[in-house]
């Protein structure tokens, strides 16, 4: 009987929670979109011959002008039925007939991946040494809180590409580079986030009640500082690919990878030559993916906040 | 003696740019008592250090010095205060080895925290959030090693029903609840562990009056029904008098009176306590309301002697008048109500502790007869020793202060004031 009650308050909780996000229209078109992203992503790591892509990890297939000659030195062709979003133009010697809505495919998956794999990682190890931080306290907390001062003072496009440049500029050292510029950014949330939660009664009846500080970490303060950090995430993984899509673009990767990033700057010098969907098309992929997490977020934001649920 | 301190105080430090410089002195030199089963009212104003008071005493905030003596027989305790009369340390020593929760490990305090436990005042931020209300009240049972997590969830639904909440209540969360049910949760959770001693801090000031009665009551009858002693923390004179059997007067962080509640309730004694109790209203009868001047002191910079002295109606010349106190009454005096006698020129130097000079006056015999008029009114006029008439001006020397302690009073009570002290133990 308990148990029956208990499911059912679980359930009428999922139930208003749903009930509060689809409310906010908006919020449920920037779950559309972003939904769409997510499915183009995952079909293309799956079974990437359902949307007609092959070679889900390179522009250029391999062989690629030997299969087709006459594609070398043909223009970029205008958005048409047979090319949606139009094709593109690659290198010096011009390799033409890229088609844009396959890319745009193939880049979808890889900056979907490395933004949540980026904001993911980066908020567990920033979320731990917050929580830690400040609880703490101390000389600790005085410690990390200065190397955080130290990765805020420099702006953070200068920091990825200083990193990249040490390490090497692949694919998995820009999420590195990403997640040490981004990990103290949730390493203060957490800490300020705990530094309030500390002050709650509730801590110092679990003091009273013989708890440990790992258990009161652990079990008190790590349930209540965790929503808040998950519409943060959900907020930063559109702010991270616009990011990631710059980076690639002023020339982080020096591989052919398709990112949107990536795809821009080839269309970069086709632009000015009247090519404008070679520019326009990734750009507008990357607004797109942005603006639908944020509205989300927004949306996630009002499901936690207390004040607005009633 | 389920509880006894000694000397117990606790000085906050401030923080200062590099070190801390400055203490607050939050609590200073309390010595009190909780007898079995016994209910301890606590009463004070807001900052007047009652809730520190009750933390140091299960060690959630750590005192600054002192001891707390847990659950120890009368006899021990007997022996430990003779210890300490006569300076015997090493025998006082072996005995709060034996009995102070200061001198436990925190794994012996652990174990310890089984026999006591708090109940605090906002219902609404001592039960977290985001557990469910068997975990509440299951914690200390399973942080102290009480019983197994099985047991402790058979007996949270015990406890819920003891407490007056459907069993059915288990599942549910802390916001799913009013303030009075909440408040029979955090009830639960702190007797889950069969405490001996239960501190409660304002457990009603965060309720609505009819609810506060229902959680009185309820306190009462666990008291009768498992023996526990409570200390009850309050601002609230009828919640005293409702429960407790002792009461303690704080103000500014130092104990001022103790004694049973009939006697402190309706016959206080220590200025500050007649203060406060002419403050309650009875329904029915006009008061007369002994109105209070100022307001409760800095405890950065505590007043010296008697904390109560500088708002004291009955203050005296030994209470602990400063130089500084009474140059600045002086002043305001001599260059505003007395302008016409003294005019312009006149003022004020503070010399030492316990000498001030009044300079440019002509006729220094004013002095005199501006104290003697303004005594009654001014208190720390009070403290002036002597005025002799020296070059242009006149020095005043002052009394030198007397710290007060608890005088046991012939009606088994202490009061924290010089008026209480007994005749032999010096003469002013």
């Amino acid at each position: 009987m308990a148990t029956v009650t208990a499911t059912k308050r679980r359930w009428d909780d999922v139930r208003l929670s749903a009930t509060v996000f689809l409310g906010n229209k908006t919020a449920v078109a920037g779950l559309v979109i972003f939904l769409l992203f997510i499915g183009d992503a995952v079909i293309v790591q799956i079974a990437p011959g359902l949307l007609g892509v092959d070679n889900p990890d390179s522009v250029i297939p391999p062989q690629f002008t030997q299969t087709n000659p006459e594609c070398v030195g043909a223009p970029p062709e205008a958005p048409s039925w047979s090319h949606p979003f139009g094709t593109t133009q690659y290198g010096l010697s011009g390799i033409g007939c890229l088609d844009l809505l396959q890319l745009t495919m193939k880049a979808i998956r890889i900056d979907v991946a490395i933004s949540f794999f980026v904001v993911l990682t980066g908020a567990a190890i920033g979320t731990l040494f917050g929580v830690v931080s400040a609880y703490l306290g101390r000389w600790f907390d005085e410690l990390l809180m200065r190397v955080t001062d130290v990765f805020f003072s420099i702006p953070f496009l200068i920091l990825a590409l200083a990193v990249g440049y040490v390490v090497g500029r692949t694919l998995f050292n820009m999420a590195l580079a990403l997640i040490i510029v981004w990990w103290p950014l949730y390493a203060r949330y957490a800490r300020s986030l705990t530094l309030s939660t500390k002050e709650s009664t509730f801590i110092e009846a679990a003091r009273a009640a013989g708890s440990g500080r790992i258990k009161i970490m652990v079990f008190h303060i790590f349930p209540n500082v965790l929503p808040p950090i998950l519409v943060q995430i959900s907020l930063d993984v559109g702010t991270i690919i616009t990011i990631l899509a710059t980076l690639a673009f002023i020339g982080f990767l020096n591989v052919l990878v398709p990112e949107l990033g990536v795809l821009a700057n080839i269309g970069l010098g086709l632009a000015p030559l009247g090519y404008w969907w070679t520019v326009i098309v990734p750009g507008l992929v990357i607004t797109a993916f942005a603006l639908a997490v944020n509205l989300m977020g927004d949306g996630l934001r009002d499901v936690i906040d207390p004040r607005r649920r009633s | 003696m389920m509880l006894a301190t000694f000397g117990l105080s606790k000085h906050f430090p401030i923080r200062g740019a590099f070190r801390a410089t400055t203490r607050l002195r939050a609590v200073d030199d309390a010595n009190l008592r909780i007898g079995s089963e016994e209910i301890v009212g606590l009463v004070g104003e807001s900052g007047s250090g009652k809730s520190t008071l009750g933390r140091c005493l299960l060690r959630l905030i750590e005192p600054s010095a002192g001891e707390v003596l847990f659950d120890i027989p009368d006899e021990t305790l007997k022996e430990y205060e003779e210890a300490r009369s006569n300076a015997d340390a090493a025998r006082a020593a072996d005995i709060a080895e034996r009995f102070s929760l200061l001198r436990r490990s925190s794994s012996e305090m652990r174990t310890l925290r089984r026999h006591m436990n708090i109940v605090f005042q906002d219902p609404y931020s001592s039960l977290n959030p985001r557990w469910k209300l068997t975990d509440v009240i299951a914690e200390p049972m399973i942080s102290t090693r009480f019983c197994t997590r099985a047991e402790a969830d058979d007996r949270a639904r015990d406890l819920l029903r003891e407490v007056g909440l459907p069993e059915f209540f288990e599942n549910r969360y802390p916001h799913e609840l009013s303030g009075g049910q909440r408040q029979r949760v955090a009830i639960a959770r702190a007797i889950s562990t069969h405490p001996r001693l239960l501190v409660l801090d304002e457990p009603t000031s965060a309720l609505d009056v009819s609810v506060q009665a229902q959680i009185l009551n309820l306190l009462r009858t666990l008291r009768d029904k498992y023996s526990i002693s409570m200390l009850l923390i309050t601002h609230n004179i009828a919640v005293v008098a409702y429960l407790a059997e002792q009461v303690y007067v704080m103000y500014a962080g130092v104990i001022m009176e103790r004694g049973t509640k009939a006697k402190v309730l309706r016959e206080p004694q220590h200025p500050y306590t007649k203060a406060l109790m002419s403050a309650v209203p009875i329904v029915g009868e006009r008061k007369v309301r002994t109105i209070l001047r100022g307001d409760p002191p800095n405890l950065v910079d505590p007043p010296q002697a008697c904390r109560f002295h500088p708002r004291c109606p009955v203050a005296f010349e030994i209470c602990g008048w400063t130089a500084g106190e009474i140059a600045e009454d002086l002043e305001f005096l001599l260059r505003g109500k007395y302008y016409a006698t003294f005019g312009d020129q006149v003022q004020v130097v503070v010399e030492s502790d316990e000498r001030l000079r009044v300079e440019g006056i002509s006729g220094p015999s004013n002095v005199q007869t501006l104290i003697d008029n303004e005594k009654a009114e001014v208190r720390s006029l009070s403290g002036i020793r002597t005025v002799i008439v020296q070059g242009g001006g006149v020095v005043l020397d002052l009394y030198p202060p007397v710290d007060p302690i608890l005088y046991p009073t012939p009606d088994g009570r202490g009061v924290k004031c010089l008026l209480y002290r007994p005749p032999a133990a010096g003469s002013v």
